[in-house]
């Protein structure tokens, strides 16, 4: 299942580590990555692909003292 | 004031009286503004030796552990400490110096990316890059540690931070008003908890973590409800309860276990479902709804689904619960189980059997003793045969399972509880992994009681190649120890050996009364076991036991 992601980060490059690791971690695969600086945010767009529930990664991210939010969507279902 | 100064002034307003350590060149400004300040700090052999030191100042106390290093193979040498508070969720402070700014990314001498390192085995970590960040950068890295769900938190301070000018600003958390939990799920939860006829509850490192022992034994004495625990959780419900069925898991009790697996409600108090916990997770109490009480929303329906979840303080949640009464026939039925399933030290032979040692130990201990250990057999002999009255006075290395971890978390214990008896009990395999912590306490002249059990084998692994592999016994041989009583002396400390049954109440005695440390080397036979034992990939009701494991062909 694909899920598209939007988070606003800390304006630190060692956050988007953090997050990053996150989604490595808890066993989603990256596919699509956006970054833009803005002021004292990062804004991220990110396309992870897992047949885990992506609840089990939005309660990890929501976990990161960096992570200032996180909203998901649905993108498509995968051909089984 | 310099930078390093300010660390110190912190760690005093803070109320961080003791710090434990290794200097080095990175930290050598910190070292200096230290030397002869109010915190107190203790020179372990080894930085390991102080990560863990902090962390068993921290479990025994409740209090923040604190430990520095310098840069490079200073700071890598704390990293397995912070892998181990990550994984129970000590709350920490790691403070490591760093190659000055300038020098960062030219692979200077000493130079390791620890902020990179700790990235998976912290809560959150820092790098101090301007000095106007230092004061507030501290002041959150105590509150993190030490908020929510506690967490080892790493602060990482170039020298020349150090060295430069700074000052003292306040920072301010957030308002900490206290998580409560949704009223829906509570309703949830005591509809379930009105409807189920065999509950158990199922009881987690989070009840130390929230300091909710009171709340915890209020709830089950209104209850009656049988509880099993995890083995962060031992002496969270006191051993006068008589539905405590001890320790569930792997190598947990047989009615513990059965419990569970019968059980129609699980009430999940401050626990995770960790795979030793669960054995075969989809057979894992197959016929059981779960409410999940939890500060950290991340672990609900992390490995197994919750029908109602209250995320909160387990203080602010568990009084919320209502107070039913459980089914006299189930608290009956378990009760049995509990009988049917007791220990026993009825032993053949003439060696000693470390169960019964380690249960004779437990009883002659006062209630406030601290028993810490290692990882391995003498572990899990220790969780099933010693009874502890508070999750404060059991230091066991559960997540990260770490070998090396019980002589320096005893050193920490002992300076958090001076008053207290503080005792170790490792193998012959754990001790040796920071056996230079010795020297920490012969400098510090550290009453604390070292027992080590002693079967010449990394005894778990050696217990796992006989059932798992075949009897093919790869690297597990350590019959060429040194002697455990000499090299204790070597460094100052009194001890002695035994190898027979008959031996053990005059050497337990000999140890409790000794004045200082003191070393207990137990020899006992290498093919002792750990019973029962749930064997990978099986549900936790098909328990391998003494007897059944004998019966094999």
């Amino acid at each position: 299942m694909k899920h598209s992601l939007t988070l606003n980060l800390a304006n630190q490059t060692v956050a988007v580590e953090r997050f990053l690791r996150v989604v490595r971690h808890r066993g989603f695969k990256l596919t699509a990555l956006e970054l833009a600086s803005k002021e004292e945010d990062f804004a991220i767009k990110i396309t992870v692909d897992s047949d885990k529930p992506i609840y089990l990664l939005t309660q990890q991210l929501n976990k990161l003292v960096d992570v200032h939010s996180v909203t998901t969507a649905q993108l498509q279902q995968q051909a089984s | 004031m310099t930078g390093a100064e300010l660390v110190v002034q912190i760690l005093a307003r803070e109320g961080i009286n003791e710090v434990f350590g290794y200097p080095g060149g990175a930290i050598m400004p910190i070292y200096d503004a230290l030397y002869e300040s109010q915190v107190t700090h203790y020179l372990t052999r080894h930085e390991q030796g102080a990560g863990f030191a902090a962390v068993g100042y921290a479990r025994s106390s409740g209090k923040l552990g604190v430990c520095m290093a310098t840069s490079g193979p200073g700071a890598t040498n704390l990293i397995t400490a912070l892998a181990d508070a990550m994984m129970d969720s000590v709350p920490l402070l790691a403070i490591t110096g760093q190659v000055p700014t300038a020098a960062i990314g030219s692979d200077a001498f000493q130079e390791v990316d620890v902020l990179g390192m700790s990235l998976s085995c912290t809560k959150h970590s820092f790098m101090v890059e301007r000095s106007e960040d230092l004061a507030p950068i501290l002041q959150q890295a105590i509150h993190l540690a030490q908020s929510g769900r506690p967490g080892p938190v790493l602060v990482d301070i170039p020298k020349d931070i150090q060295m430069g000018e700074a000052r003292y600003q306040p920072w301010l958390a957030d308002d900490d008003t206290q998580l409560q939990p949704c009223r829906d799920q509570v309703n949830k939860a005591n509809q379930l908890l009105s409807e189920c006829q065999r509950p158990v509850a199922y009881i987690g490192g989070g009840v130390q973590a929230a300091d909710a022992q009171a709340q915890l034994m209020q709830f089950l004495y209104k209850t009656n409800m049988p509880a099993v625990q995890t083995l962060k959780a031992l002496g969270s419900v006191t051993p006068d309860y008589e539905l405590n069925l001890g320790m569930l898991g792997m190598h947990g009790g047989e009615a513990a276990n059965l419990a569970v697996q019968q059980c129609d409600l699980l009430l999940c108090i401050g626990a995770r479902f960790d795979d030793r916990v669960t054995g075969h997770l989809t057979k894992f109490a197959p016929n059981a709804q779960v409410i999940h009480l939890d500060i950290d929303a991340a672990e609900v329906g992390k490995r197994k689904p919750a029908a109602a979840s209250l995320v909160a303080d387990l203080k602010a949640s568990l009084p919320q619960l209502h107070c039913f009464v459980t089914e006299p026939d189930w608290c009956a039925h378990v009760s049995a189980l509990a009988k049917q399933h007791a220990w026993r030290y009825d032993y053949p032979g003439e060696t000693v059997y470390a169960p019964a040692l380690l249960n004779k130990l437990s009883q002659r201990l006062s209630a406030d003793a601290v028993v810490c250990c290692d990882v391995g057999q003498h572990q899990m002999w220790v969780a099933q045969h010693m009874q502890f009255s508070h999750p404060s006075n059991h230091l066991s290395s559960g997540g990260a399972g770490t070998m090396g971890f019980g002589l320096p978390a005893a050193i920490g214990a002992k300076i958090a509880r001076p008053n207290d008896m503080v005792l170790t009990v490792s193998g012959d395999g754990s001790i040796m992994m920071n056996i230079q912590e010795l020297a920490t306490i012969r400098r510090n002249n550290l009453d604390v009681k070292i027992v080590v059990i002693d079967n010449q084998r990394l005894g778990m692994v050696r217990q796992w190649q006989q059932l798992f592999f075949a009897e093919r016994y790869s690297e597990t041989n350590l019959s060429d120890n040194p002697d455990f009583v000499a090299l204790a002396r070597v460094f100052g400390i009194d001890g002695q050996c035994i190898t027979h049954q008959n031996q053990v109440d005059a050497a337990l005695g000999a140890m409790l009364s000794s004045k200082g440390p003191y070393l207990l080397h137990v020899c006992i036979d290498d093919k002792d076991n750990v019973w029962p034992l749930v064997p990978p990939g099986a549900a936790n009701d098909q328990m391998m036991t003494q007897a059944n494991s004998e019966e094999k062909p």
